[in-house]
C-alpha cells in the first residue's frame, strides 16, 4: 500500500470536474474550489444522468484530457439498500469508465467509503481486506475495482481512492445514527437518543477535513488508496455529551434499551499511511468540528 | 588450517573466534581491497569487542584473495552473509558465485560447511550438484546477533550441524573445531538444521510481536509493561532471556527474511502459515509508533517544528540501518527540519531533505521542539534530561525504548512518551 504524489510540490489542477452536484461533499468541494480560484465544473444528474444510455457520450463531450475528475456521485443507503440500487450505482460508474476509455484525464479521485472494509476488524487500515459491508460496501468495492481497471489502460491515469468514515457537518442531509443527527435533535427537540449508553466507538471525520484532503490530493495529483478519518475513535455517548455541552439549552439524553444479544462493536483506524504520505495534513479535533457545525446549524456561524 | 570463504560480518566474526580458540585461520574473499583493509585493521562492520579480538589473535589470522590458498584448509566454512532485497527475499547468487569460484581449489578431503543463511533444501541440492565439493558437506546454524556477535561466537549455546546422514561420524578436523567451543553438538539432517535456524527466529518473532501487542494495550489501559515483564521472566515457560522489550517492529533483515522464506515454503507445500502475515502486519504497525506519537504530541500543534532524532542504526552496537525504524521515521518527515545524531551511522549529506547530522547528541537538540530517541545507545542514558531541556525550545520527549530515565525527564519538564507505558504516569 503506497501513495504516489505525481506533483511532489503542490500545484493547482488546470480544471476540476466534480461529478455529483447535489451531494453534501460535492457542494462543499465546489465552494472550496471557487474560494481557491481553481477552475472547475460541477456536473449533476440534470446535466448528465449517469444511468441514461447516452451518459458516457455526454460525459465524454464535457471532459478534457487535462481535467482532474472527482467522482462523488452515488445513491446512498437512504435511497435504497437493495440489489436495484446496487446495480444502479454500478451502472453510473460503468458510464464514467466508458467515457474514460476515450478521454484520459490527468487524475481521477473516487470518493469511496470505509464500508469497503471487513466490519469484523476493529483496527482498520488501507491494507484491511475489502470484503464490503452489505451491498453498499460491496458496491464501493466493485466501483473501486471498475475504476482501477479503467485507470490502468494503455495511458494510465493516476487514480486516488479516498475512503472516509462517517462524515459530519452542518449541511449533511443524511440522518443516520451519527453526530449529524445528534446535533439536529439537540437543536430541534433538545434531546439526543442513544442505543444503550452509546458505548460503540467510531471515527467521525469533519467535512472541512474531507474537503481540505481532497484539495491536497488534487494539488499533489496523488495516486493510491487512503482513508480520510480522524484517527481518534470516540463513543457515541461521548459525542452526545460533547454536543449537549455546546447547546445553550439543556439537552436530554434518551437511552434506548438494547435488544437481547446485541453486540457492542468498535472501529478504530490506523492512520499511519496517511501520516507518512501527507505529513502536513492534520485533522480538526472533534470538539472544534462539532462546535463549528453546531454554530452553523444554529445559524450563528458560517455555513 | 580452517578456511572462511566470504568476509562479511559472519566470516569476520567466526574467523576471529576460531583464531581465538587457537586454530590457524585463512580468510578468503575475492575482494582484495577488503582483504587489505582487514589486514590493516580496518573493519567493514561495527561490532563490540571485535577489533580487540582480532588484535589479540592477529598472528593466527591470514587473509587472501587467492582461492588457490584454500587448498591448505582442513575445514572450509562458507561464511558470506546472504543479502536480502527490499521484499526481504534472499539473494543467493553471491553465495553461489563464491562456491563456483572456490570449489575447484578446496582439498578433496576437506570438510565443507555452509554457515550462510540458506533456505531449507539448499545444502542437499548443493551436495547433489557438487558431489566433489570437499570430502563431506555440512550446514551449520549460525545464531549471531548484531551487537552481541563476538560473545555468541565464542560461547555458543549449542551447535546444530546439518549432515547428509546424521549417523555418520563427523570428520576429525571439523569435530576438533566443534569440540573447541565446549557446547552441546546436535547433528541432524540438512533440512532440519536449515529449518532450525528459521525456527529460532520464528520463536523470537512471536515473542517480539506478543510483547508489542501487549505493550500497546498497556499504554491505553494505564498498565506498565516494565512491571509485567520481570514477572514473565520468572515463568519457566517463558524464561529469563525472552524477548520482552517492546520494540519498533522487526529490523535488521534476518527475521523478516525467515518470515518470507516460510511463507514461500507454505505456499509451495500448502501448509497453513497465516500467522506470518499477522506478524508482518504488526511489525509494520509498530514501526510507525513514534510517527503516530509525534503527530499526536507535536506535529498537529506546532508550526514549523524542529525535530531532534537520536539514533539511526536499527539497534544499538551496530552500524546496520537495514529496516531501521529511525530511517523509516525520517522518511515520513520530509517537510520538517531534522537534526540527528548517531554514534556509528553517518548519512551522506543531501540524501535526505531538510536533514542534518550533528556532531554530538546535545547539538542535535539545540532549538528542537521534540527529541525522539530511536536507537537507545547506552551513551544517551548518561545525558541529564535537564541539560537536554536547557538547549531545546519544546518539551516533548519521545523515548520508545526508555533510554532515558522517565522520572528525571518529567522532573526536567518533559512531556515523556515511552512504549508500554501510559503517557501520563499515574501517581
Amino acid at each position: 500500500m503506497r501513495i504516489t504524489h505525481h506533483n511532489p510540490e503542490p500545484k493547482d489542477p488546470r480544471r476540476v470536474v466534480v461529478l455529483g452536484a447535489n451531494g453534501f461533499v460535492a457542494r462543499r468541494l465546489a465552494k472550496a474550489l471557487a474560494d481557491g480560484k481553481i477552475p472547475h465544473a460541477v456536473i449533476g444528474s440534470s446535466q448528465v444522468d449517469l444511468l441514461a444510455p447516452d451518459a458516457a457520450g455526454k460525459l465524454r463531450d464535457l471532459l478534457q484530457p487535462d481535467d482532474a475528475l472527482v467522482i462523488t456521485s452515488a445513491l446512498t443507503p437512504e435511497k435504497g439498500k437493495d440489489v436495484r440500487t446496487f446495480m444502479k450505482n454500478l451502472g453510473m460508474i460503468d458510464s464514467v469508465c466508458a467515457a474514460l476509455d476515450t478521454v484520459r484525464c490527468s487524475q481521477i479521485i473516487y470518493l469511496s467509503s470505509d464500508a469497503v472494509y471487513d466490519d469484523a476488524d476493529p483496527l482498520v487500515r488501507e491494507a484491511t481486506p475489502r470484503t464490503g459491508q452489505g451491498l453498499y460496501g460491496m458496491m464501493h468495492v466493485a466501483r473501486e475495482k471498475m475504476l482501477e481497471s479503467a485507470a490502468a489502460g494503455k495511458t494510465p491515469i493516476p487514480l486516488c481512492i479516498v475512503r472516509p468514515c462517517a462524515i459530519y457537518g452542518s449541511d449533511d442531509t443524511h440522518n443516520s445514527y451519527s453526530p449529524n443527527r445528534f446535533m439536529r435533535t439537540a437543536l430541534k427537540d433538545r434531546k439526543i437518543t442513544l442505543f444503550g449508553q452509546g458505548e460503540e466507538q467510531r471515527d467521525h471525520v469533519y467535512i472541512s477535513d474531507v474537503i481540505r484532503f481532497l484539495l491536497t490530493c488534487l494539488r499533489h495529483r496523488s495516486e493510491g488508496a487512503v482513508n480520510i478519518v480522524s484517527g481518534k475513535a470516540v463513543s457515541f455517548g461521548e459525542v452526545a455529551i460533547a454536543i449537549a455541552k455546546l447547546s445553550a439549552q439543556p439537552v436530554q439524553m434518551e437511552n434506548l434499551t438494547r435488544g437481547p444479544g446485541s453486540i457492542i462493536t468498535h472501529r478504530h483506524f490506523d492512520i499511519s499511511l496517511r501520516l507518512r504520505a501527507f505529513p502536513e495534513f492534520h485533522s480538526t479535533p472533534l470538539d472544534v468540528g462539532l462546535a463549528e457545525s453546531s454554530n452553523e446549524l444554529a445559524g450563528t456561524g458560517p455555513a | 588450517m580452517i578456511g572462511f570463504v566470504g568476509l562479511s560480518h559472519l566470516g569476520i566474526v567466526y574467523g576471529s573466534a576460531t583464531a581465538a580458540k587457537g586454530f590457524d585461520v585463512l580468510g578468503f574473499d575475492p575482494d582484495s581491497k577488503l582483504c587489505d583493509n582487514l589486514t590493516a585493521g580496518l573493519l567493514p562492520v561495527s561490532e563490540p569487542d571485535l577489533p580487540e579480538l582480532i588484535q589479540s589473535h592477529r598472528e593466527r589470522l591470514r587473509l587472501t584473495s587467492d582461492p588457490a590458498q584454500l587448498a591448505a584448509c582442513d575445514v572450509v566454512f562458507f561464511s558470506l552473509d546472504v543479502p536480502t532485497d527490499s521484499a526481504n527475499q534472499s539473494n543467493l547468487t553471491p553465495l553461489r558465485n563464491l562456491i563456483d569460484l572456490t570449489a575447484p581449489h578446496i582439498a578433496p578431503t576437506a570438510a565443507v560447511v555452509i554457515l550462510c543463511q540458506v533456505p531449507p533444501g539448499f545444502t542437499r541440492t548443493l551436495a547433489r550438484e557438487k558431489p566433489n565439493l570437499g570430502g563431506a558437506l555440512f550446514y551449520q546454524v549460525e545464531t549471531l546477533v548484531f551487537g552481541n556477535a563476538v560473545e555468541r561466537a565464542l560461547k555458543p549455546e549449542r551447535y546444530m550441524i546439518g549432515c547428509g546422514d546424521p549417523r555418520t561420524p563427523l570428520p576429525p578436523a571439523y569435530a576438533k573445531w566443534l569440540v573447541a567451543f565446549g557446547c552441546p553438538l546436535l547433528p541432524m539432517r540438512y533440512e532440519s538444521a536449515e529449518l532450525a535456524k528459521i525456527s529460532i527466529n520464528f520463536f523470537l518473532v512471536s515473542s517480539v510481536t506478543t510483547t508489542n501487542t501487549l505493550a500497546e494495550v498497556c499504554e491505553r489501559v494505564g498498565a506498565e509493561w516494565s512491571e509485567i515483564a520481570p514477572a514473565l521472566r520468572l515463568d519457566k515457560r517463558i524464561g529469563p532471556h525472552a524477548y520482552l522489550g517492546p520494540g519498533l517492529g522487526l529490523g535488521g533483515g534476518n527475521l523478516e527474511r525467515d518470515l518470507v522464506t516460510v511463507q514461500t515454503l507454505a505456499a509451495q507445500h500448502g501448509t497453513e502459515a497465516g500467522v506470518v502475515a499477522a506478524w508482518q502486519l504488526n511489525s509494520r504497525y509498530r514501526r510507525d509508533w513514534a510517527l503516530r506519537k509525534l503527530h499526536e504530541a507535536v506535529l498537529g500543534q506546532t508550526e514549523n517544528p524542529a525535530l531532534a532524532i537520536w539514533g539511526l542504526a536499527y539497534k544499538i552496537d551496530t552500524h546496520s540501518t537495514k529496516n531501521s525504524p529511525s530511517l523509516a521515521l525520517i522518511s515520513a518527515l520530509e517537510p520538517f527540519e531534522k537534526a540527528a545524531y548517531d554514534p556509528q551511522v553517518r548519512i551522506e549529506t543531501g540524501t535526505i531533505p531538510n536533514f542534518s547530522q550533528a556532531p554530538t547528541a546535545l547539538n542535535a537538540c539545540r532549538g528542537a521542539d521534540v527529541l525522539i530517541v530511536m536507537t537507545p545507545w547506552k551513551e544517551f542514558a548518561g545525558i541529564p534530561p535537564a541539560q537536554i531541556k536547557a538547549v531545546m525550545r519544546g518539551n516533548v520527549m519521545i523515548d520508545p525504548f526508555g533510554a532515558l530515565d522517565r522520572a528525571e525527564a518529567e522532573a526536567a519538564g518533559f512531556s515523556y512518551h515511552r512504549m508500554g507505558s501510559p503517557a501520563q504516569k499515574r501517581s
